[in-house]
């Protein structure tokens, strides 16, 4: 299905802070994934067009970040650090816990595509060692029973929008430290010609 | 001119240019270092390894890839020391953990880079036991090549080669780490006029062709420099032969020209010379066909011509024949004028219907392909040049991303606007190739031409068109800036029979000047102007008018099936010759292959002739001709001769002048509904004989923009009915809004189109079904 009308206007929006069309390419993939959970043909075909490039090359770029899925994920993607700094603190169990509540092995999403459940690499928050991302919205400061918490919460509430600071809240604990930044929710906020894509607290309204 | 600066490589000196990579210079003196990635015409990536060196460094000795560091003055730098070969050592056995080493069942064995390399610097043995990358064995990637991912290294010159080189990057690294895999984009397949070039240049057997696979082995082919005969460029060629049979042409790496690249027609337009329809014993066609030997065919044809003294005598030459081959028949048919005391009446058209009189007149504004890489600005307004010269496009893409400036004129070249500072399109030229506008006064032109260097490819950009706005766009380039002119007649050895033949006319001309009431005799030599001309319709019922007509030529078509009788004649690699590409370089075409049954070369066939008219005349050879055809040229220091051209300074061309005489009259009032253009692929006899390509013409498609499409036609679907008077095909309409209103761009050199008239209106309709449209 080819983008949507006000789809399209925000990818303007986005190129149009570029000196070159195929500099929006990051952001508009962002896009991409946000409105079908992965990055399907169809969007690869419309950024192909919008900025002007190949679709194999927007394929390339779509394809090496592994942030960016190729496959379809369930609504909620279970970001679980697995590297240094979360691993002493324990990550092994929340990913355990994690991965026994929703019964989901590394990169598995389930039949009813609630949960994707993957373990990765850093995320950048160490300082709040063990971490997760709920659709790239971080948590820090987790404990094996409140992951399972977190998870319950979702699969019962069934939020759209996933908001960091209000997760962190009800499920986090010990955070690294404050970003300084008004509104620090959406794992992207900060880099530049990502802030019109909007925050999740700013979708949600 | 700058100062050569000097290096010191494994303890001797060398001097070299300042900017170069220590790996050409290292090259250029003669001390090979291995590589995979680099490649001398695209940017270095440093993706491979393979090329590291040792250089000094203010810090000790460091390791650096030579493919992306550059010399400076007083460098030191080892190419063979122990680090060094360590280095090349584990860089080929990390190489080759994912490489599935199926060398026994590679088309690449036996000139294998990664073979040979991994002989002279590889460790000799493996220590990796564990399981290698496994992806499905060759997918095919467009209809002509395919991909075996097992075995790339991920060298990415077949990426680079399709973004920086031929600008269709349709190919890329997909995935990562582990998984990195070249890839085309799920349903755009590698379509890429140019796809062959990166089978060629591919440092293992990742990519093949479909052509050569598993037809040979290296070792066993016999090979010969030849120039190619797609088109006017004259690319160097090599070709590949096993057992009597092309089975390969590659791109040899002529500076002047196609520096290494080929189109893929001028690649795998080959197989149609062993094609079971090819004709190769003379045919009488009467009421039926039948075999007739040389002298029998001779006789008959020396009975016709001569018999009748005054008969009309007409000569359709195509493009495919050497500069030799044209110089026979122009003087058989000088020698014939004058024995029937008949010069009016005996002609040689020359069967192309964008040829008009060119810039030929001073030969010093004659440009050559390399002035493109000197020039300020380049201008273009001739057919397109993507599809017609094919190797010419790649320059001038080359040229932009130098920095040149490429200006464009209306309405042909539109595939290629995005490389333009300026496309000039329906506000300044209208859709009858006349200006809207005084030249002088298009906004931006003249601060690009003034007292710059320019370069502009000129020609027609339609069949029908009045050619007064070309000349008037030279001259004025001509005042105003420091002008090279490349004349764009884009035809195999056009240039040749320019050169060659002391009048050349065209079919226009062929039409107008044909007399019913006189008795017609006409030859048809390589050409089929019965299929691929705006005036074929014309042609054909002047044909069958005809009192006698012989066709030259390799097969049944259109053309000679109007004949009387065919005479079998000779292909590229079948004879030794010369031709000329369009900047007047004269270039060598040699021998490789035996000629299939009693097929001659034309210049047999005229040598045979002129014999009838003055026994005492006969041309012996190839070389014979050659060394007359010589004697006209008019450098005498450095004639194209063969023995000249064989000399290995030579092989890249030799430049040299003939006077040029073409005598064509301008179409003046015209009013085009449709502009016919030729693509690459079309339905020549070749290529249709040639099964690897055969099918990339077959599509029948039309172009307008969309308020031609929307407005005019009331369309709203891609594919549609055109009819005019008693044609009817289905084609797919495809939007191309650079193209003025109301102009509708047909291929005619694909099926169905030629019957059409450029200047009438035709009729589109909404096609009733998709299943209608079948081409076959
Ligand atoms: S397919 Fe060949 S040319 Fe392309 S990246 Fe792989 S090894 Fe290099
Ligand atoms: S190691 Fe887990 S966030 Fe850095
Ligand atoms: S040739 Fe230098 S890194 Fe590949």
């Amino acid at each position: 299905m080819s983008w949507e009308k006000e789809l399209i206007e925000k990818a303007n929006e986005i190129i149009d802070l570029y000196p070159e069309k195929r500099s929006a390419l990051a952001p508009l993939l962002y896009l991409a994934q946000e409105r079908d959970g992965y990055i399907s043909d169809e969007s690869i075909v419309e950024i192909s067009n919008l900025v002007g490039i190949t679709e194999v090359q927007v394929k390339s770029v779509a394809s090496f970040y592994s942030m960016y899925k190729e496959e379809q994920t369930g609504k909620y993607l279970l970001s679980v650090c697995k590297s240094i700094s979360c691993e002493i603190n324990d990550s092994r169990s929340v990913i355990d816990s994690v991965k026994e509540f929703t019964g989901l092995e590394n990169y598995e999403t389930d039949v009813d595509k609630v949960f994707t459940f993957e373990e990765v690499e850093c995320i950048g928050a160490c300082g709040g060692a063990p971490a997760v991302q709920i659709n790239y919205e971080t948590v820090e400061g987790l404990t094996p029973q409140k992951s399972i918490e977190l998870c319950e919460w979702l699969k019962e509430e069934k939020p759209e929008v996933v908001v960091a600071e209000e997760l962190q809240n009800m499920f986090g604990g010990v955070k690294s430290f404050d970003w300084a930044i008004n509104d620090n929710t959406g794992s992207s906020y900060s880099v530049p010609g990502f802030q019109n894509i909007g925050t999740a607290k700013e979708k949600r309204i | 001119m700058t100062d050569k600066i000097t290096i010191n490589v494994n303890g001797s000196e060398i001097s070299t240019e300042p900017d170069q990579l220590i790996i050409e210079a290292c090259e250029d003196s003669g001390i090979h270092i291995p590589r995979f990635c680099w490649h001398k015409r695209m940017d270095p990536v440093g993706m491979c390894r393979m090329c590291l060196v040792e250089i000094d460094t203010p810090r000790g000795k460091a390791l650096v890839p030579s493919c992306t560091t550059k010399v400076s003055e007083d460098l030191i730098v080892d190419t063979e020391s122990e680090v060094v070969k360590k280095a090349q050592e584990g860089v080929l056995e990390f190489l080759l953990i994912n490489h599935p080493l199926d060398c026994p069942v590679c088309d690449k064995a036996g000139e294998c880079p990664l073979q040979d390399q991994t002989m002279a610097y590889g460790p000799g043995e493996s220590r990796f036991v564990e399981d290698k990358r496994h992806f499905e064995k060759p997918i095919p990637i467009s209809e002509i090549i395919l991909l075996d991912r097992e075995r790339c290294i991920l060298c990415a010159r077949c990426t680079r080669f399709s973004d920086e080189i031929s600008g269709d990057p349709l190919i890329e690294f997909i995935q990562r780490g582990n998984k990195t895999q070249v890839n085309t984009f799920p349903d755009e397949p590698f379509r890429s006029y140019f796809s062959g070039n990166t089978v060629q240049i591919c440092p293992v057997g990742a990519l093949t062709s479909t052509s050569y696979r598993f037809k040979a082995r290296p070792w066993d082919l016999k090979k010969v420099s030849s120039t190619c005969n797609c088109c006017s460029v004259g690319c160097s060629v090599e070709l590949n032969v096993s057992q009597n049979k092309m089975l390969r042409i590659l791109g040899e790496d002529n500076d002047f020209t196609n520096q290494g690249w080929l189109s893929d027609k001028g690649r795998y337009n080959f197989e149609y010379l062993h094609s079971d329809k090819r004709i190769t014993l003379p045919l009488l066609i009467d009421s039926s066909t039948q075999e007739v030997s040389i002298n029998e065919s001779m006789d008959l044809i020396s009975n016709e011509i001569f018999s009748h003294k005054k008969s009309s005598v007409s000569f359709i030459v195509g493009p495919n024949s050497t500069n030799e081959e044209y110089f026979a028949l122009n003087n058989f048919v000088n020698d014939l004028k004058e024995k029937n005391d008949n010069s009016e009446n005996i002609n040689i058209y020359f069967s192309d219907d964008y040829l008009y009189k060119g810039f030929f007149e001073n030969q010093e504004k004659l440009g050559e392909i390399k002035d493109l890489d000197l020039a300020d600005t380049i201008i273009l307004w001739s057919q397109d040049i993507k599809d017609n010269l094919p190797t010419l496009y790649l320059r001038i893409k080359q040229a932009v991303k130098n920095g040149k400036k490429l200006l464009i004129f209306g309405h042909t070249n539109t595939a290629i606007k995005e490389l333009t500072e300026h496309y000039f399109g329906e506000e300044i030229i209208n859709k009858n190739f006349e200006f809207n506008v005084e030249i002088s006064e298009i906004p931006d032109l003249e601060e690009f031409i003034l007292d710059k260097n320019v370069v502009a490819i000129l020609g027609k950009s339609s069949p029908i068109q009045d050619v007064e706005p070309i000349t008037e766009l030279f001259q004025y380039l001509n005042e105003k800036s420091n002008l090279k002119v490349l004349n764009a007649f884009s035809k195999g050895n056009t240039f040749g029979a320019l050169q060659n033949i002391d009048c050349v006319k065209g079919l226009n001309e062929f039409v107008n000047e044909f007399d019913e009431s006189k008795r017609n005799l006409v030859f048809t030599i390589g050409a089929n102007p019965v299929n691929n001309s705006v005036l074929s319709k014309k042609i054909k019922d002047r044909l069958i008018m005809s009192d006698f007509v012989v066709a030259l030529d390799m097969f049944l078509n259109e053309t000679t099936e109007l004949a009387n009788i065919i005479l079998p004649t000779t292909s590229y690699g079948e004879k030794e010759g010369t031709v000329t590409n369009l900047e007047m370089r004269i270039l060598k075409q040699n021998k490789i292959l035996p000629v299939p049954g009693s097929a001659l070369s034309d210049w047999e066939y005229w040598s045979m002739l002129l014999n009838k008219i003055d026994n005492e005349k006969l041309f012996e050879s190839e070389i014979e001709l050659n060394s007359l055809m010589c004697d006209e040229y008019i450098d005498k220091e450095i004639l194209p001769s063969f023995e000249n051209l064989n000399k290995p300074q030579n092989l890249d061309g030799i430049l040299n002048f003939k006077p040029i005489n073409i005598e064509i009259e301008n179409i003046n009032l015209i009013n085009l509904e449709m502009l016919f253009v030729h693509r690459l692929y079309g339905d020549s006899s070749s290529q249709i004989n040639s099964p690897s390509i055969s099918m990339l013409g077959s599509e029948r498609f039309i172009e307008m923009n969309y308020a031609t499409y929307f407005g005019s036609y009331m369309l709203n679907n891609d594919v549609v009915t055109l009819t005019q008077d008693d044609v009817s095909i289905q084609v797919n309409v495809y939007i191309n809004d650079s193209l003025p209103d109301n102009l509708i761009i047909i291929p005619i050199n694909r099926r169905g189109f030629q019957n059409l008239d450029p200047q009438k209106k035709v009729e589109l309709e909404v096609a009733n079904s998709r299943e209608q449209l079948s081409v076959s």
